[in-house]
């Protein structure tokens, strides 16, 4: 099947090629244009924009909390209003088959899950198997587990860790390694309430930064792609953005992603002693090029916050609303925090917000800010029509800044700065920059060879709407959105390393779990088919 | 030997799914009683979704309760791998199903390696409502000290209890709580666990009041052992797929969850169904009694269910064929391989094939 997208503008800033040009498809990947043929399809975008198809590099869309978020709070799927479609499923408020559906009508093509607790492994590729149209991945939580740490109370090899994250890796089919809050919910079960980047997790006698240096250093040597992705200590505190700049000035030469930064934004200062640090951390991060961070932008309403930070999440039970949580004390990497929460435009939500917004304009280098709201945590991923606009267009920010409180947006910088995102710009952020992220060459850009991940848009001068509904996507060249609505319906895969297990780990492993469980190693692993779908995974190589 | 029936005339397999899709395809309100793994739930959920039906588990009540401490309050967990490791004072509340006793035994003859490693105590709470003979022998056996009061239901108890250790006095205090106290003086991690059979729903709002004041200074925790592993599982399933628990229905695609409006068996009693799909996988069960609605039965038996129009024999995931399920011992998914392979059908595999005979024989999502 050969496809011609003809007369659009191409937004590709990885390929230099002109503005004006044609995009070819031929049998799911993108080619140069052929010589002498003619296609098979032909599509008329005049008067459109096209990008490769967009990527979501932390965005909570299936797994254990997300579910335990969907049965705490069935009247909650107001926040994904269903719109009219004729897709199974696609109706389904908040279900996995309605997220495949929403992401895809926006033009995106590949969404990662950043959490996914290593012992609950099977129940969240069980969820993105059930997520359509789009490509998934998913990052495994390591850090607070009793194994890890006791390698590194115990002082042993750093080989050893090595094989066991690849072990982890591998058998949990992640994409890469995250860590939340490094031995805080250890530490947490230890009645431990606070817990900051030089403390220490009792019994094991290491700290938060000794983990993070040693997850960093080994996911670097195993020649995982995707930087360790950090959730630091303190998340939400005023005062936060001291421990954001200390985990910022320990890289030390080693790539790290910082997730959510908006969260760590805030300062002391003012008669709320809740203040916007922003401008501090956009400079720290535009000094330190081995730091990409991704925002969490907060957008106003009703949400819920999801997160394996389990001891931030207790603390912010009293201001759940409606008035109801669960809090999950997990085995070692798992459990976390379901607490619901509205945004309101007061004080606080409207400092959050715009701390969002000035760290999206004040950090330079659109290759390492990342485009998220932290889904569902700072809003809802259906807000990002509304965020690509307030980046695009100060007059946009201006108006939405008359609605907020005045108090709080006058300790922020973001009225005096005037910068617009271009569409490169938001094309290098949400596409090619997420792809070289993640170590996935085969998207991002439009050049040949690249699958056809391809998102066309209306150009026009309401840029939510433009976002909203792509006026077409095409999904590894199945034409699978046409103006705003999902018209075919297909299944991706979830993207995956596979790191060789080392035996003597696997051996470990075994006399592990059936000495502190009680129960065999196959109660924790399980094969490919028990997903269930045609070839649900596919490989992302290992950089050598 | 026969898998399919019409009526009580041993069929075909496609005779049989021919003759079960001309009747859901003319039915105006299909209902769905699911007893299945993950992957029969999958296709079982959207099938229903296609005709516009309801569903509910085979365990419709029991599970409704467990659902409504989440919807309705939430509370503190933890899960049995952790409470294992890490609690050396447990309390057994109310009635435990008997499917977890041997894990729980199998937790007394460990000692934990994580946290204050003491040796385990074991407590049970309950109302002065009786427990089944199996749990008052598992409470024998584990030498739990009972946490009861008189005339007190379990919410009643926990009051007291809550009341107690918060210093205040009360009228009829427990017994054993001074020894309770002082085993929640050497604990640093007591784990209270649970299942939807304890006591109802208030009483495990209670339980989680409790466990919310134990945490102001110290720690505490819960496990939730679901009152059946494979209708939690359902729950689990349903959740990602629609949104919501079961006990929802689908009108024009769109599910909608109401734990009065949805219940099947009431649907059925009230004619508001007019035709029930009965699903059971756990071997020679009946459908509870019905009202006169056809009944398509897709069953773990060897002989046609009574009354029902279409039988068709089905397997168990873990036994006939793998599969995937709920279970407590990990407080997840884990995948099951047949440990008796047979040619029994699965159920999705059934399901996928109804939808096919349907009119338009679109495949199913799942
Ligand atoms: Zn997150």
């Amino acid at each position: 099947m050969l496809i011609r997208l003809v007369g659009g503008e191409v937004i590709d800033p990885v390929n230099n090629g002109p503005r004006q040009r044609d995009v070819w498809i031929k049998d799911g990947v993108l080619i140069d244009p052929p010589m002498g043929e003619t296609a098979d399809q032909t599509h008329d975008v005049s008067g459109c924009i096209v990008m490769a198809g967009a990527i979501d590099i932390h965005s909570h869309i299936g797994g254990g909390n997300v579910n335990t978020a969907r049965l705490l709070l069935p009247e909650h799927h107001a926040a994904h209003q269903p719109r009219p479609a004729h897709t199974p499923l696609s109706n389904a408020g908040w279900s996995t088959f309605q997220t495949g559906t929403l992401y895809a009508q926006m033009g995106f093509t590949t969404v990662v899950e950043p959490a996914m607790a290593p012992y609950t492994a099977l129940h969240t590729h069980l969820e993105l198997a059930d997520i359509p149209i789009i490509d998934k991945a998913t990052l495994a939580i390591l850090g607070n587990d009793d194994f890890t740490l006791s390698l590194l109370r115990n002082g042993k090899s750093s080989a050893m860790l090595d094989d066991y994250i690849a072990w982890v890796v591998g058998s949990t089919r992640a994409l890469g390694v995250k860590v939340i809050n490094a031995g805080a919910a250890a530490a947490f079960k230890e009645n431990v309430r606070s817990f900051s980047f030089d403390d220490v997790v009792p019994e094991y006698g290491v700290s938060s930064r000794k983990i993070v240096k040693s997850l960093q250093a080994s996911v670097t040597r195993l020649g995982i792609p995707h930087p360790l992705h950090v959730h630091a200590n303190n998340l939400g505190i005023a005062g936060s953005a001291d421990t954001a700049a200390d985990t910022i000035a320990a890289t030390e030469g080693v790539p790290l992603h910082l997730a959510h930064l908006q969260f760590y934004g805030y300062g002391t200062e003012g008669k709320r002693k809740f203040s916007s640090e922003a401008a501090r951390l956009a400079e720290l991060i535009n000094a330190n090029p081995d730091v990409t961070i991704d925002i969490g932008q907060v957008m106003f309403g009703q949400t819920v916050t999801i997160s394996s930070d389990v001891m931030r999440q207790f603390t912010a039970i009293g201001n759940a609303s409606p008035k109801k949580s669960v809090i999950l004390d997990g085995d070692g990497n798992g459990g976390g925090g379901i607490v619901p929460y509205r945004y309101k435009q007061d004080y606080y939500g409207s400092l959050q917000w715009a701390v969002g917004l000035e760290l999206f304009l004040l950090i330079t280098d659109p290759w390492r800010v990342f485009f998220t709201t932290d889904h569902p945590n700072g809003a809802p991923f259906t807000a990002y029509p509304e965020l690509f606009e307030l980046l695009m267009s100060s007059g946009a920010r201006d108006a939405k800044s008359t609605e907020l409180n005045a108090t709080a947006l006058e300790l922020t910088t973001l009225a005096s700065v005037r910068r617009e995102y271009t569409l490169e710009e938001i094309a290098i952020m949400t596409r090619a920059a997420p792809a070289r992220l993640l170590g996935l060459k085969d998207r991002g850009h439009l050049g040949p060879g690249a699958i056809a991940d391809v998102a066309v848009y209306r150009k026009g001068k309401d840029i939510a709407r433009m976002f909203r509904e792509a006026a077409l996507v095409f999904k590894n060249g199945d034409l699978v959105v046409k103006n705003g609505k999902v018209t075919h319906y297909r299944w991706g895969k979830t993207l995956r390393l596979n790191p060789p297990p080392d035996k003597a780990m696997i051996k470990r492993m075994r006399d592990y779990h059936e000495e502190r469980y009680g129960l065999s190693l196959d109660w924790f692993t399980f094969p490919d088919s028990a997903i269930q779908r045609d070839a649900p995974f596919a490989e992302v190589s290992c950089n050598s | 030997m026969s898998v399919a029936w019409v009526g009580s005339q041993p069929v075909s397999l496609m005779d049989a799914i021919q003759n079960a899709a001309k009747l859901l395809a003319s039915s105006r309100c299909p209902v769905f009683t699911l007893d299945t793994d993950v992957h029969g739930t999958r296709s079982a959920i959207a099938l229903a979704e296609r005709l516009g039906g309801a569903y509910d588990h085979g365990l419709g009540e029991t599970l409704a309760n467990e659902v409504s401490l989440f919807t309705n309050h939430g509370g503190m967990f933890t899960t049995p791998g952790e409470a294992r490791r890490r609690s050396s004072l447990i309390v057994l509340v109310g009635e435990i199903p008997a499917s977890h006793h041997e894990m729980l035994e199998s937790w007394a003859a460990s000692r934990p390696d994580l946290g204050d490693r003491n040796k385990r105590l074991w407590f049970h709470a309950s109302g002065s409502g009786t427990v089944s003979a199996d749990t008052s022998k598992l409470v024998r056996k584990l030498k739990a000290v009972s946490l009861g009061g008189d005339g007190l239901s379990l919410e009643g108890a926990l009051a007291v209890l809550r009341a107690e250790l918060h210093g205040r006095h009360v009228a009829s205090p427990l017994v054993n709580v001074a020894q309770f106290r002082q085993a929640l003086n050497k604990s640093q991690f007591p784990v209270f666990v649970f299942s939807g059979t304890s006591g109802e729903a208030a009483g495990l709002v209670m339980l989680q009041g409790l466990i919310a004041d134990l945490n102001k200074n110290g720690r505490a925790s819960s496990v939730f052992l679901p009152a059946d592993d494979d209708a939690w599982g359902t729950a689990l399933t349903s959740l990602w797929m629609t949104g919501f628990p079961p006990r929802t229905g689908f009108s024009n695609s769109l599910p909608s969850y109401d734990p009065v409006r949805w219940d099947v068996q009431r649907m059925i009693r009230e004619k508001e169904a007019d035709l029930h799909v009965w699903m059971s996988t756990r071997g020679d069960e009946t459908p509870p009694a019905r009202g006169r609605i056809a009944l398509i039965s897709l069953s773990k038996n060897e002989t046609p269910t009574a009354g029902a129009a279409v039988t068709i024999s089905v397997g168990k995931a873990g036994v006939d064929h793998d599969g995937v399920t709920y279970s407590s011992r990990v407080g997840t998914f884990r995948a099951v391989a047949a440990s008796a392979p047979s040619q029994l059908p699965s159920i999705s595999s059934i399901v996928q094939q109804l939808a096919e005979a349907l009119p338009g024989r679109r495949a199913l999502p799942c």
